[in-house]
C-alpha cells in the first residue's frame, strides 16, 4: 500500500464525503434549495413548474422578472444526474400537468432529487476575469410533507413528546374524535410487562386516527409521526407503530426492563434513528436557501382550528433548521440557511387584487418564526405565488357593481366554474370573524401547461421567487 | 364586527357564460380595469414617496416684467418691419415683394421651429410626469393603479419609430402583477433596444470627448470640445427616446442634467469619480493631459447617463457604477494606447 493509500485509509468515509463536499463548494456554485411545506402545500407542483420553466429558458422568455433572464444572460439549463437518490419524476409530473385533461400530480410518497446545471454569462467585466460563463448547480429534493414534522422529534425524548401530543389530543378538535382511543390508552399499565399485541393494536388505531385528522372536516397539520401517517400496510413494521402515552407516568422508579414504557421508549429511539435522522443529516442539515410553501386558503376555508394547527406546525418545523449568516467559512463547513422565502401558494385561486392581502395574511401567520430569523440576520420575504396558473381573471356585473372573479375548472368534476372567492382578511381573524359564508376557496383543476412556448401567464411570481432565492448567484 | 353586518363580500358563484373575459391575451387594459371601489381605496393611501419640491412660482412683478418686455419687443419689431415694408414698397414694388416674401418665409420657419421645440418641451414634461407617476407606483403593492399609467405610456409612444415593440411589451404586462411589478417589468423590458442604443451613443461620445481633450493643445479649447460633444450626445439621446430634439428642449434637458448632477450631491460625484479612478488603478500610468481626457470622458458619460434617465419615462434601475467603471476602463486603455502610439 503506497503513501496515498495510507493517507486515504486514515480518513474515514464520513470525512471523505465531507472533504469532497468542501472542495466542490470552493470551486463551483452549488445551491441546495430547501423546498419546505406541509403536505398538500404544492411542493411537487412548484418543483415541476420551476424545472420546466428553467429547462425552457433558452427558448421562451417566461421568467421576465428574473434579472439574469431579462438581461438575456442565461444560456440554458439542463438536468444532471444526482447519484444516490431516486430521481425526481419530472417527466411524469409534467405529463400530468400538460395532458389534454390536465390534473395535479399525486402527492409525494417518497424522497427524490433533481439537480440542474444553469449556465449564465457573468454580469460585469471584472467578474468575467473568472471566465465569461459561469455555472450554478441547483439541487432540489422532493419529499412527503408529512416527514417534515418528524424533524422536531429529534430534539425530544419519548416522554416530552408524549406530553406535547397529549396536550394536543386532549384539546378540541382532536378530543372529540380521539375520546375512545384516549380511554384505551389510559387503560395501559405502563410499568407492567409489555403486551405487544395490545400496543400494536393501539398503534394501528392511532394511525387511523391521524389519517382521519388529515382529511376534511378536520384538515389538521400538526400530525406526528409522519412515517406512521403515510404507511399503508395492514401490519407495518413494529417500530413504526409509535404513539404517545397519555396517562401520567411517574418516572421516579425508573423504567422496568420489558415494560410497556420501555418498549415504547425503544420504539421512539429506533424511529428517530432509522427514519428521521438519516433524512435530516443527508438532506436537511445542508441547505443554503429555503422556500416555505403554505396553503393559506385551506386554513381560511376550514376555520380557526385548522388555522391554529397549521401555525403551530409551521413554527415547529422551522425550529429544526439552522439559520444564520452564511459566511465563506460557514459555507464551506457548516452551511446555514441565509435567505428564506415564505410563499403563499395557490395565488391563482384568489383574484389578483387580493394578492397583497394574501402576502399580508401570510406575514401575520409566520410572524413569530420570521422574527426569530431576522434576529439571526437572515433575509426573509413573504410572497403570494402560483407555480401553475389554473384560473383566468374575469369580471362580472352583480347588483350593478363590477366584480373581479375567476374562471376555471373544478378540480373534482372538471366542470367550468366562475367564482368570486371572497376577500382575504388582512388581520388575523378573531374567533367571531370565522363566519360560515366568508370564504369559499375551491380547488381548481390545472389548465394544461404547454410543453414548449411557455409564457409569463403560466405562473404567478415564480420568476420573482427564483430571483429572490437565486438571483445573487447569477451576478 | 357582527356576523349579520359585515364589511366583506360574500363569496359567490356566477354563471360562467354570463361573464366578460378579461384574460391578458386579449389585451391588457380590460384585465386591470378597476372596480370603482378599488380605485378609491388606492387613492386614500397616503403618499409614501418623497414629494417633488414645489416649483417656485415667479412673483407678479417678475411676470409683469416678462410680459411687458415681450410686448415692447414685439411692438418694436412689428413697427420696424412695417417701416421696412413701407420703405421697400415705396422704393419699388419688386423690392417690396421680395422683402415681404422674405418676411413670410422667416416667420413660417420660425413658427415651425417654435412648434418643434414646444413639442420637445411638452414631451420632456410629459416624460417627467410619467416618471414621477412610475416612481410613485413602484412603491406600492396595490393592484390596478397602473392601468391608467399604462394607457398614458402607450399614448406617449404612439408616434415613436419603434412604437410596435414598445407597445407590444406594454401589452405583455401580466394581469396578476401589482403596480410595483408592472413598473419593474416595463423598466427592464419595454425600452431595451433604446437603452442599448443610448448606452452605445454615450460610450462613443465619451470616448471621443476624452480623446479629443487629451489631444487638444489648448486648455480653453478643451471646454468647447467637451461642450460640443455633450450637446451632440444629448440630441442623439433625445431622438433615441423619441423626444423631438428642438433647441429649447435641448436647453431644458441640459439644464435638468446640470441640475440633477449638481443636486445629486458633490459627494456622489466624488464617490463616482473616485471609485472609478481607483477601481481602474491604471491612472498612475497616464500623463496629466491624458488624465484630463479621462476626466472629460467620465464627465460626458455622466451627463449622458443623466440625460438617459431624464428621457426615460420609467425609472432606471441599472447599476450606474458598473456602467461608469466599464467606461473608465475603456477610456484608460484607449488613452494609454493613444499616448503610446503618438510617441508622446
Amino acid at each position: 500500500m503506497g503513501l496515498t493509500g495510507h493517507l486515504t485509509s486514515l480518513i474515514s468515509d464520513a470525512h471523505k464525503d465531507r472533504l469532497q463536499r468542501v472542495a466542490e463548494r470552493t470551486f463551483e456554485q452549488h445551491l441546495n434549495l430547501a423546498v419546505t411545506g406541509l403536505s398538500g402545500s404544492g411542493k411537487t407542483v412548484f418543483i415541476t413548474a420551476l424545472v420546466h420553466h428553467l429547462l425552457q429558458l433558452d427558448q421562451d422568455n417566461s421568467l421576465p422578472l428574473l434579472e439574469a433572464a431579462a438581461e438575456k444572460r442565461l444560456l440554458g439549463c439542463r438536468p444532471i444526474d444526482a447519484p444516490g437518490t431516486r430521481p425526481f419524476p419530472f417527466k411524469g409530473n409534467l405529463a400530468a400537468l400538460s395532458a389534454s385533461e390536465p390534473h395535479w400530480p399525486r402527492s409525494t410518497r417518497d424522497l427524490s432529487q433533481i439537480r440542474l446545471a444553469i449556465r449564465y454569462r457573468r454580469s460585469t467585466s471584472i467578474k468575467r476575469l473568472l471566465g465569461e460563463w459561469g455555472t450554478v448547480y441547483l439541487n432540489i429534493i422532493d419529499y412527503p410533507g408529512e416527514w417534515l414534522l418528524d424533524l422536531p422529534m429529534l430534539q425530544q425524548d419519548f416522554l416530552s413528546w408524549s406530553q406535547q401530543q397529549t396536550n394536543l389530543l386532549q384539546a378540541s378538535p382532536r378530543v372529540e374524535a380521539a375520546a375512545q382511543w384516549l380511554k384505551a390508552n389510559r387503560a395501559i399499565d405502563w410499568h407492567a410487562p409489555a403486551n405487544l399485541a395490545q400496543l400494536n393494536q393501539l398503534g394501528l388505531e392511532f394511525r387511523d386516527l391521524l389519517q382521519s385528522f388529515r382529511e376534511p372536516p378536520h384538515a389538521l397539520s400538526m400530525l406526528q409521526p409522519g412515517h406512521l401517517l403515510l404507511s399503508e400496510a395492514s401490519s407495518p413494521e413494529q417500530d413504526l407503530l409509535l404513539f404517545p402515552l397519555t396517562a401520567e407516568v411517574s418516572n421516579e422508579t425508573g423504567t422496568p426492563e420489558g415494560s410497556a414504557l420501555a418498549e415504547m421508549t425503544r420504539r421512539y429511539r429506533s424511529y428517530c434513528e432509522r427514519w428521521v435522522r438519516p433524512f435530516y443529516t443527508e438532506h436537511f442539515s445542508r441547505f443554503d436557501r429555503q422556500i416555505i410553501l403554505t396553503d393559506c386558503l385551506k386554513t381560511l376555508n376550514q376555520g380557526e382550528a385548522c388555522f391554529d394547527d397549521m401555525q403551530l406546525a409551521l413554527n415547529t418545523i422551522l425550529s429544526s433548521f439552522h439559520y444564520g449568516k452564511n459566511s465563506l467559512f460557514r459555507r464551506l463547513f457548516s452551511p446555514r440557511i441565509d435567505r428564506v422565502l415564505f410563499a403563499a401558494t395557490k395565488a391563482d385561486h384568489v383574484t389578483a387584487n387580493q394578492h397583497a392581502n394574501l402576502d399580508r395574511f401570510l406575514e401575520l401567520m409566520v410572524h413569530d418564526a420570521r422574527k426569530e430569523m431576522r434576529f439571526e440576520s437572515v433575509q426573509t420575504r413573504c410572497m403570494a405565488l402560483a407555480s401553475v396558473r389554473s384560473t383566468q381573471a374575469a369580471q362580472a356585473r352583480k347588483d350593478g357593481q363590477l366584480l373581479s372573479c375567476l374562471k376555471g375548472y373544478r378540480k373534482e368534476t372538471g366542470e367550468p366554474v366562475a367564482l368570486f372567492p371572497g376577500e382575504i382578511p388582512t388581520e388575523l381573524p378573531r374567533a367571531e370573524d370565522w363566519h360560515q359564508d366568508r370564504f369559499r376557496f375551491i380547488d381548481f383543476a390545472p389548465r394544461a401547461l404547454p410543453r414548449s412556448g411557455l409564457k409569463p401567464e403560466h405562473h404567478i411570481r415564480l420568476d420573482q421567487a427564483l430571483e429572490y432565492l437565486t438571483g445573487d448567484l447569477f451576478r | 364586527m357582527s356576523s349579520s353586518k359585515h364589511d366583506w363580500h360574500r363569496p359567490t358563484f356566477l354563471d360562467p357564460a354570463s361573464i366578460e373575459n378579461t384574460d391578458t391575451r386579449q389585451g391588457f387594459i380590460p384585465a386591470t380595469d378597476i372596480p370603482p371601489d378599488e380605485a378609491e381605496a388606492v387613492d386614500e393611501t397616503p403618499e409614501t414617496g418623497i414629494p417633488e419640491p414645489k416649483k417656485q412660482k415667479s412673483t407678479w412683478p417678475a411676470r409683469a416684467l416678462t410680459a411687458s418686455l415681450i410686448a415692447l419687443l414685439s411692438l418694436a419689431v412689428g413697427a420696424e418691419l412695417y417701416r421696412l415694408l413701407d420703405w421697400s414698397f415705396g422704393l419699388h414694388t419688386l423690392l417690396g415683394t421680395a422683402v415681404a416674401s422674405l418676411i413670410i418665409v422667416c416667420t413660417g420657419c420660425g413658427l415651425w421651429q417654435l412648434r418643434r421645440s414646444l413639442k420637445g418641451l411638452r414631451q420632456l414634461r410629459h416624460t417627467r410626469d410619467l416618471r414621477t407617476e412610475a416612481q410613485r407606483l413602484s412603491t406600492r403593492n396595490s393592484h390596478g393603479g397602473a392601468a391608467h399609467f399604462l394607457n398614458r405610456l402607450e399614448a406617449h409612444y404612439r408616434d415613436h419609430p419603434q412604437q410596435d415593440s414598445i407597445i407590444q411589451q406594454i401589452h405583455q404586462v401580466d394581469s396578476s402583477y401589482n403596480d410595483a411589478e408592472v413598473i419593474r417589468f416595463l423598466s427592464s423590458h419595454a425600452l431595451t433596444k433604446q437603452d442599448k442604443l443610448a448606452r452605445a451613443c454615450i460610450r462613443k461620445h465619451s470616448l471621443a470627448a476624452g480623446t479629443l481633450v487629451a489631444l487638444s493643445p489648448w486648455a480653453s479649447f478643451d471646454m468647447l470640445l467637451a461642450g460640443w460633444r455633450n450637446l451632440r450626445m444629448l440630441r442623439e439621446i433625445m431622438s433615441i427616446y423619441g423626444v423631438a430634439p428642438g433647441a429649447s428642449a435641448q436647453i431644458r434637458l441640459l439644464k435638468q442634467v446640470f441640475h440633477s448632477i449638481a443636486f445629486a450631491g458633490i459627494s456622489d460625484l466624488a464617490l463616482d469619480a473616485g471609485s472609478t479612478f481607483l477601481g481602474t488603478g491604471l491612472t498612475s500610468g497616464l500623463s496629466s493631459r491624458a488624465s484630463q481626457g479621462l476626466g472629460a470622458g467620465l464627465f460626458t458619460a455622466r451627463t449622458g447617463l443623466t440625460a438617459m434617465e431624464l428621457c426615460r419615462p420609467l425609472p432606471f434601475n441599472v447599476r450606474r457604477n458598473s456602467v461608469m467603471k466599464r467606461l473608465a476602463g475603456e477610456l484608460v486603455t484607449q488613452l494609454a494606447t493613444g499616448a503610446r502610439t503618438s510617441g508622446r
